[in-house]
Formats: C-alpha cells, sequence, structure tokens
C-alpha cells in the first residue's frame, strides 16, 4: 500500500523559484513566504516521503494549442527541467517513480478518468518552483515525484468537482499499490490572482482566507463552485485552485492541519498548508517521540 | 465566434479567458511566442525583430502588436499571457511592467496600487 500520509499546499509562481535561485529567502520582500517554508521544510525530513505526488499545471511548456491534454500524469523514470523562455533553472533533473505512476494510470483509467499518459514532460515553474522551496537538490533530491497536470488554461478546464474527484481516485489507486511506499500529496498554484487584462493584479485576501478554512474542514462545499465563482471573488488565475481540491481529495475526510501561512504579495495571495492525513499517519505511533 | 463563446471569454470587465475560437485566431502568434521557449530563437529576435517576426509570417496586424508592446491587444486577439510572457521576458520587460500596460498604467502608477513591492 502506498499510503498517503499527509497534503501540502504551496505557491507555483516562477517568481518563488527565482528567489530561490538568487538565495532571496531572507530579503525583507521574500522572508514572508520563505519563513512558511520552513516548518515544511522540517515536515518532510520528518515524513521522509518515497514520493511525492504533485498537482499543478502546464504553463504552454511542455504542452502547446496542438494538443491539451485535461489531466496529464508524468511517468518518467526521470522529469526534464524545461527552458521557459529565460534559461533553464540550474536544478538537476528529477527522479520519477515508473512503476507507481503507471500503477496510478491504470488505477484512474479504471476509474474513468483517462490521463494523458506523458513520458516526456520537462517541468516548468508549476512543479519547479514548489519542489526547490520545500526541498534540497544536493546531493540529489531526497524524493520521488509524480507530476499530474490539470489543465487550467485554455477552456474548457476540467470542474472543480471533478479535481476533488481525482485526488479522491489518487488516493484509492494508492491504497491498492502493492508495495510499502508513503506519500504525500502537494496542491500548487493560487491563491488569488489575475495576470491578464485590466484587472491583472486583482488579490483577494478576504476570500483567500474563507477558502483556506473551508478547504480544511468543508472542501465539498469548494467543490461545489463553479469556475466563473473563483474568477470573479479571486481572479481569472485562481481558478487554479481546482490543484488544492485535487490534494485535498487525496487526503482523509478529517486533516489535521497544522500550519497554515499567508503573504498577500505584489501580484498574488501566496498560501502554504501542511494537512496531516488522519487515517494515515506520518510516523507509525510506536516510534513516536522518537524523531 | 459564437456570442455564446464571446461572452464566456469575456466574462466580467477586465477580464479574458482563451477558448476555442480565440486560440485558434491567436494561434500563429502563439506559435511565435513559444518558439521563444529556445535560446538561440531568443536571440534572434532580440537582434533582428523585424526579419524574425517577417521570416515566421506574422501578419501585419500580429507585428504591430509586438512592435507596440501591447500585450494586453495579444491577450484579446488569443494569445494566452504566459505566451505574451516570453515575448515581453525577451524584450526585456518584466510581470510588473507587462501588468501596468495592460491596466493603462504607468509602472510608476501600477506600484502605488501594490501593498509590497520587490526592490531589485
Amino acid at each position: 500500500m502506498a499510503r498517503i500520509v499527509g497534503g501540502l499546499g504551496s505557491p507555483h509562481a516562477p517568481a518563488v523559484g527565482a528567489a530561490v535561485d538568487r538565495h532571496d529567502e531572507e530579503t525583507p520582500y521574500w522572508k514572508p513566504l520563505f519563513d512558511g517554508y520552513r516548518p515544511m521544510r522540517a515536515w518532510l525530513e520528518r515524513a521522509q516521503p518515497d514520493v511525492l505526488i504533485l498537482f499543478s499545471n502546464d504553463h504552454f511548456t511542455s504542452f502547446f494549442l496542438d494538443a491539451i491534454p485535461t489531466f496529464a500524469i508524468g511517468v518518467a523514470g526521470v522529469h526534464e527541467i524545461a527552458d521557459e523562455g529565460w534559461g533553464k533553472r540550474p536544478l538537476p533533473p528529477v527522479p520519477g517513480d515508473t512503476d507507481l505512476a503507471w500503477h496510478l494510470s491504470k488505477s484512474l483509467v479504471d476509474e474513468g478518468f483517462d490521463p494523458t499518459v506523458c513520458h516526456r514532460m520537462p517541468l516548468d515553474h508549476g512543479c519547479l518552483s514548489p519542489l526547490s522551496a520545500l526541498l534540497s537538490w544536493t546531493p540529489r533530491w531526497p524524493v520521488r515525484v509524480i507530476p499530474i497536470l490539470v489543465n487550467v488554461l485554455h477552456f474548457p478546464i476540467p470542474t472543480p468537482a471533478r479535481c476533488f474527484q481525482l485526488g479522491q481516485a489518487v488516493r484509492r489507486a494508492a491504497a491498492s499499490y502493492p508495495d510499502d511506499l508513503k506519500v504525500v500529496v502537494l496542491g500548487t498554484g493560487g491563491l488569488s490572482h489575475q495576470l491578464t487584462g485590466e484587472r491583472f493584479g486583482y488579490i483577494n485576501p478576504q476570500w483567500d482566507a474563507e477558502f483556506l478554512d473551508r478547504l480544511e474542514r468543508d472542501p465539498e462545499s469548494l467543490a461545489a463552485l463553479r469556475h466563473q465563482d473563483f474568477i470573479e471573488r479571486g481572479g481569472s488565475e485562481s481558478v487554479e485552485v481546482i490543484l488544492w481540491l485535487c490534494m485535498r481529495g487525496a487526503l482523509s475526510r478529517q486533516v489535521r492541519c497544522i500550519h497554515r501561512n499567508y503573504y498577500h504579495a505584489t501580484l498574488t495571495g501566496y498560501a502554504q498548508v501542511i494537512y496531516e492525513d488522519t487515517e494515515n499517519e506520518v510516523v507509525a505511533p510506536s516510534l513516536r517521540g522518537a524523531a | 465566434m459564437k456570442p455564446s463563446e464571446r461572452e464566456f471569454a469575456h466574462p466580467s470587465p477586465g477580464t479574458y479567458l482563451l477558448t476555442v475560437s480565440l486560440a485558434q485566431q491567436g494561434y500563429r502568434l502563439s506559435s511565435f511566442c513559444r518558439s521563444l521557449m529556445r535560446p538561440e530563437s531568443r536571440a534572434a529576435f532580440k537582434a533582428d525583430e523585424e526579419g524574425i517576426m517577417r521570416a515566421f509570417g506574422l501578419s501585419e496586424t500580429e507585428r504591430e502588436m509586438i512592435r507596440a508592446r501591447d500585450w494586453l491587444a495579444m491577450v484579446r486577439y488569443g494569445v494566452n499571457h504566459f505566451l505574451v510572457f516570453r515575448v515581453a521576458g525577451t524584450l526585456g520587460v518584466g510581470l510588473t511592467g507587462t501588468a501596468a500596460q495592460m491596466r493603462g498604467e504607468t509602472l510608476e502608477e501600477f506600484r502605488r496600487t501594490r501593498r509590497v513591492w520587490e526592490e531589485r
């Protein structure tokens, strides 16, 4: 069984990765965000997951208008670093987990989800910004990563309810995996922001706070909203919070929120959370206190 | 574009979503933006904007949007903003500069609307 022991939420803005590359974590501008990563890094070091299932979206990097998968899963043994137009970030390729990715792909298809199976899907900021903020990659990345990308840029995009159900299907798929693995799910992006039009720069901290409250305790009520509800309340690009619904769907009904941080930055309401799964413990009870 | 799609793509003032007909209209210009993912294409474009746009077969309308650094026009035309950012970025205009242009403000005016600002 691949046990999903917790879920993390993180922004995935390119600026976050750029701040990592410049070692700007302690600058006045970035400290409020990177202080929020400290408990997440510590939690990951304690949890020692074998695999991260990362919900993100492509930004016309691996995919183009020629073919836009609604859901895509990266099954490669190694994921390349993409050049999005500013040169590749100085990061080593990210290890994948082909066996678990095959199992997830097959299980999802059996459940009626039909993800596009991708053997080569270079990772862009949607995956690399959170990974590089949460993990150290020297001497090597400490965890294998399975990216599941959701189309959030070209309409029609999948409904919030469908994304929540995808997370639930991922949980069932993980539970039927024959090997014993520890898995953490990661929802990325958001929260409120809009990066186009005359409304560029729209941020709504009140809605973001409500979103985080409801994501923890009542995610179904968010899954029942329409895209337009998210766009009105949080800006057009905030619709990508459906990626957080994927993460939340993959967790137990009740979760323990042990970390929550929010930073109203220049263009985006950045949020970070740690949810512990209440059915699959991070550390086996007998080992509690040992860590 | 059918009225129903137009309404969907432009649901409220200042907001533009990419839908099928729009993306079709913006396909060639979007392809051009995507070509800038290659370092050699970025270098060539910076060295000879007009020549590269002509060689790519962009229409006069499309070339004029880039000449004018009119990022908002590109979005309205059917180019996703992440593709627009590739052209803007190659031409040295960052995200905040792109934001200011789309809002019809100077960078300083836009800055005054922000809670925090990154000094670089």
